[in-house]
């Protein structure tokens, strides 16, 4: 289903140099407001963050989200084009929602990656998308607002206290049965690990350093000899 | 007044809520300048329409899923900064995992018991740092990277080597850490190979995990896609449950 009509080349190519200024500016402009919003937070609540304490929790658990975000921008920007790639950067829930949702309202509408039109259709879908999440969460939060004397109540408390166990429960089911004979170690050296050295527990997010080297270094072998084998045949 | 009535006030509404507006308009544009550059190259405006309309509606599920998350963190981050986490740039399992790197860094643990308000200001900033590298990335290289793609047409290449396999693995190990930890924990928590520690979190981990099985069984074999959009949360949900009914 593409169109017959040629598209205006220079009319198109203003078009993206805008959307490059435009896309850069929105983002400086999240930046700031991001990463100064806990800091004015702070100063209300009479505080400051602990600037030691956000570094060393970068060391453990950001420099992970790191490598994942230059593997998601690599990966997703062909298929999002200029537009759709800032805004989806800026509004975040890419793999749940924006990719899926841009690809679907590229496949309606017959457009090809790398078109001008694709361009078009999917910055039209991801601005839809991230409006109507902004929307369906407004809504959301301000009928959660009254609620919020339940939600705080004492018997709702190891609800909230269990978040980060509920969270790796459901992961772990997702993501160990891509791999099980790959998980199976690095869960039972860190099991171990933590049972002989008790203490660690306080330092969990660093163990993800070595778990998680162990983890790719395990892959990164099987991958060799996955090349190796096919070489072969 | 508590520290999650002070992160539930009404200064934190209008801060969260005011960055929240800032990105809708900022959508806003994107969108009626897309528009109107379809319309200026020629485009159909049916199958503009048709777009928005089936992304607003394929949007519908997941947003309400996403809503499930803000009221998993809510309890020990109060309602507005998971909102505007939420909102705008995160996901549920990013925004959880650096919240409780965080909160160890500063010696609490993620629950509304041990939150203090420099806690909250620290958790905070680590989550709006560590996944600010897409924009800085779109901000840094977006021009120089969408030409160099227009040019040599990447997206046609197949195949991704190792990379889906790391990322799968890194998170294998993450994962492993924190399940570690919570065996760990349990078995000489109180003394080593005591095995009478908490045992409350591991519980909890089997519980999401099987919700999780249950979900993706469901997604899978009775091919009720739409429920993937709440896998997640509705699992975290459901561990979290067990958690109430386990402390009582």
């Amino acid at each position: 289903m593409n169109q017959n009509h040629s598209i205006d080349t220079e009319k198109y190519e203003a078009y993206l140099k805008s959307t490059h200024r435009l896309g850069r500016i929105a983002s400086v402009l999240t930046l700031v407001l991001l990463l100064g919003a806990p800091f004015l937070i702070g100063n209300l609540l009479g505080t400051a963050p602990d600037l030691g304490a956000a570094a060393r929790g970068f060391v453990s658990v950001g420099l992970v989200w790191t490598v994942s975000s230059i593997v998601e921008y690599l990966v997703y920007t062909p298929m999002l084009g200029a537009g759709g790639s800032y805004l989806a950067f800026i509004t975040g829930n890419l793999i749940n929602m924006k990719i899926p949702c841009a690809m679907n309202a590229r496949e309606m509408v017959g457009a090809k990656a790398g078109t001008p039109e694709n361009e078009v259709i999917s910055t039209l879908s991801i601005a839809t998308s991230a409006l109507v999440t902004i929307v369906v969460l407004a809504v959301g939060v301000a009928l959660m607002i009254p609620l919020s004397p339940i939600l705080e109540s004492p018997v709702l408390q190891p609800a909230f206290a269990n978040v980060v166990p509920a969270l790796f429960g459901a992961m772990a089911y997702k993501y160990y049965r891509k791999d099980v004979r790959l998980a199976l170690v690095p869960l039972v050296v860190m099991t171990l690990l933590f049972m002989f050295v008790p203490s660690l527990t306080s330092s969990t997010s660093f163990m993800i350093i070595p778990a998680g080297a162990m983890a790719i270094g395990l892959s990164w072998m099987r991958y060799r000899k996955m090349k190796k084998e096919d070489g072969q045949e | 007044m508590s520290v999650i009535e002070q992160l539930n006030g009404s200064s934190l509404y209008l801060i969260c809520g005011g960055i929240v507006l800032v990105i809708a308009v900022i959508c806003v544009l994107f969108l009626v300048r897309a528009w109107r550059a379809g319309k200026a190259l020629g485009m159909d405006t049916v199958r503009m329409k048709r777009a928005i309309t089936s992304s607003a509606t394929f949007s519908l599920l997941p947003s309400v899923g996403i809503l499930l998350g803000v009221l998993a963190l809510s309890g020990s981050l109060g309602l507005p900064w998971p909102w505007l986490r939420l909102s705008v740039i995160g996901a549920l399992h990013y925004e959880t995992q650096v919240a409780a790197a965080a909160a160890e860094q500063v010696g609490v643990s993620l629950s509304p018991d041990a939150m203090t308000t420099q806690a909250f200001a620290t958790i905070a900033l680590l989550m709006s740092f560590c996944i600010m590298w897409g924009m800085v990335l779109t901000t840094l290289f977006n021009k120089r990277y969408t030409k160099r793609l227009q040019k040599a047409d990447l997206t046609k290449r197949s195949g991704s080597g190792f990379g889906d396999m790391a990322m799968t693995a890194m998170f294998i190990g993450m994962v492993s850490a924190y399940l570690g930890s919570y065996l760990g924990d349990f078995v000489s928590g109180n003394g080593r190979f005591t095995f009478s520690g908490a045992w409350t979190p591991l519980a909890v981990v089997a519980v999401a995990a099987l919700a999780m099985a249950g979900f993706t069984f469901l997604a899978e074999k009775k091919h009720w896609e739409w429920l993937d959009n709440f896998s997640v949360a509705g699992s975290m949900l459901l561990g979290m449950a067990a958690a109430v009914i386990i402390g009582h």
